[in-house]
């Protein structure tokens, strides 16, 4: 499957939720989507699940334009804090009208995700709790089996015994069943070890797209003497510094020559890791910061 | 894959369910008020009059209802189109299965109080009662929706199932229609739609009676002539306005979430 953003804006009168989104997501791969609040993931996530169109641009899947092609619709799930207030049927009942829809869909598999996060079959799924109703969306995500499924803030409400759980049955479950997984979140040190690929967005505009590991490696926190430090970043995208006495850290963002890396232990720098937690806030918060990064 | 047939068959019996609820409880009113009747020895009014009356109103709530289906669907990767069209058909199926129950129910009903409890049946007049309220508008739609023109089954029992049928099936769609524009435009706009279901009601109501020679309220009367030619084609664009409204207020309307 691929999906391919391109130019993708979506106006509101003046406010601009998204502006300009382009990128393309080809691998069946898990994917987090990262942005702060209001940053327009989900206003992207509903536009490629089809819920709403772009002002502008186009998203194409497989070469197509969803919005209203069924063939694609079908193989689109789209999990989202929901509200259950008026929903009177069980789960069960719930899960058997998904599958009448869902052509992946696997009851087998669904009953067994019930029985593992304990949920109560008889209840009507407007009397079970906010962190009930959230494993609710987990199961139907996880069960239609759709070879692109959006997950967006879908744990809200879920305690951390059961969060631990979902992350356990989605890695278990992309391994037998490998499909497009967006992963849609800012619990990012909770579940950073998800994704294969991380997008970031922010107030709309999209920031980077990298692969994990690779992404992880190109935030170091460089600490030691003020002016030794400050020579080595000079040239580096800065993200944040803290200082205590003549002692400086900084977090740059960008991989190190490894000369740079020889010269800066030779002068006694200490070189350490950035988690994604620490980039995504920096990234995030620093102003001007795509600019520093094209 | 079209996912309209399962659209349909699904959106049929959901609203049938509600609906054997609905018959379900005229059923039992139409017992007790036999039942007074027995006891006071009055006139019967029929089980087909009163479902006649009042599925009216049921079919323009469940009507509004019909917009939920839409998020429901669409979550579950179901075009507009396909929730559009077995909508339709299942509304229309909806309208026809209605009068079809209730023509069976009045006949038993009708075999046992009239030759087991040697009751008479009420004679029906639905269609004087618009010559009652005369010079106000108000009066004039208030009985559309209530009283729609009637034909006595008993007369010509195809032509009052198929005005019974119409009916739902107009009601039906205006509510459709009524809450596709308030998902579609708020609360503002919507009510607009609601001026524009009325007059398809009052013009439905007129082309109705004029076409069954049925007698009209003074403000109309000079209409009384118009031909079949144009009341039933009349009739006809007052449905497929309707229709093709509900598919351009929901077309592409967002998804709200």
């Amino acid at each position: 499957m691929n999906i391919k953003m391109d130019k993708l804006s979506l106006h509101f009168g003046n406010h601009k939720a998204l502006e300009d989104i382009t990128f393309e997501l080809n691998e069946k791969k898990i994917y987090g989507l990262l942005g702060r609040n209001g940053a327009g993931k989900t206003s992207l996530l509903s536009i490629i699940a089809s819920f709403r169109e772009p002002t502008s641009g186009l998203l194409t899947i497989n070469g197509e334009v969803p919005f209203e092609n069924s063939k694609i619709m079908q193989q689109v799930a789209f999990l989202y804090d929901k509200d259950y207030k008026d929903e009177s049927d069980n789960i069960i009942k719930m899960l058997q009208g998904v599958q009448r829809y869902r052509p992946n869909f696997d009851m087998e598999y669904a009953e067994y995700l019930i029985q593992r996060f304990k949920l109560d079959t008889k209840k009507p799924i407007n009397k079970l709790s906010k962190g009930m109703q959230s494993t609710v969306n987990v199961i139907i995500g996880l069960a239609s089996r759709t070879p692109l499924t959006i997950f967006d803030e879908v744990y809200l409400g879920m305690d951390a015994p059961a969060r631990d759980t979902f992350y356990k049955e989605l890695l278990k479950d992309q391994e037998s069943h490998p499909r497009i997984i967006i992963l849609s979140t800012h619990l990012v040190s909770e579940m950073d070890y998800l994704f294969d690929e991380v997008i970031l967005i922010k107030s709309g505009k999209f920031l980077l797209q990298e692969d994990y590991d690779s992404l992880t490696s190109k935030g170091v926190r460089i600490t030691g003497d003020q002016e030794l430090v400050e020579e080595l970043v000079q040239t580096k995208v800065q993200l944040n510094e803290e200082q205590l006495g003549n002692t400086k850290s900084v977090m740059i963002y960008g991989e190190l020559t490894n000369h740079e890396r020889k010269m800066a232990m030779d002068q006694g720098l200490d070189l350490g890791p950035v988690s994604l937690h620490d980039l995504f806030i920096h990234l995030t918060e620093e102003e001007n910061v795509d600019e520093k990064l094209s | 894959m079209k996912n309209f047939p399962k659209v349909t068959a699904d959106m049929f019996w959901m609203q049938m369910l509600w609906t054997f609820g609905f018959l379900g409880v005229m059923f039992i009113i139409n017992i007790i008020k036999i039942v007074i009747d027995l006891i006071q020895g009055t006139e019967v009014d029929g089980y087909y009059a009163s479902v006649l009356i009042a599925s009216n109103i049921y079919m323009v709530i469940i009507g509004l209802i019909s917009i939920y289906f839409l998020p429901y669907y669409v979550g579950n990767g179901v075009t507009r189109k396909d929730y559009f069209k077995g909508g339709l058909l299942a509304s229309f199926g909806l309208s026809l299965a209605i009068p079809i129950i209730t023509f069976f129910i009045s006949i038993v009903e009708r075999f046992i109080v009239t030759n087991l409890l040697n009751l008479n049946f009420h004679v029906i007049d639905i269609n004087e009662a618009v010559l009652d309220v005369d010079g106000n508008i108000i009066g004039d739609l208030v009985l559309s929706v209530i009283l729609t023109p009637y034909v006595d089954p008993g007369s010509n029992w195809l032509l009052a199932m198929g005005v019974f049928s119409l009916h739902l099936f107009i009601f039906y769609l205006l509510g459709w229609f009524i809450s596709a524009s308030f998902y579609r435009f708020g609360t503002l706009t919507g009510l607009v739609f609601i001026l524009i279901a009325f007059i398809i009601i009052l013009l439905k109501d007129l082309f109705l009676r004029i076409s069954l020679g049925l007698p009209l309220s003074d403000r109309f009367s000079s209409l009384a002539s118009l031909p079949l030619g144009v009341t039933l084609p009349g009739i006809m664009l007052l449905i497929v306005f309707t229709v093709w409204g509900i598919r351009l207020l929901t077309k592409r309307v967002t998804i709200k979430m």
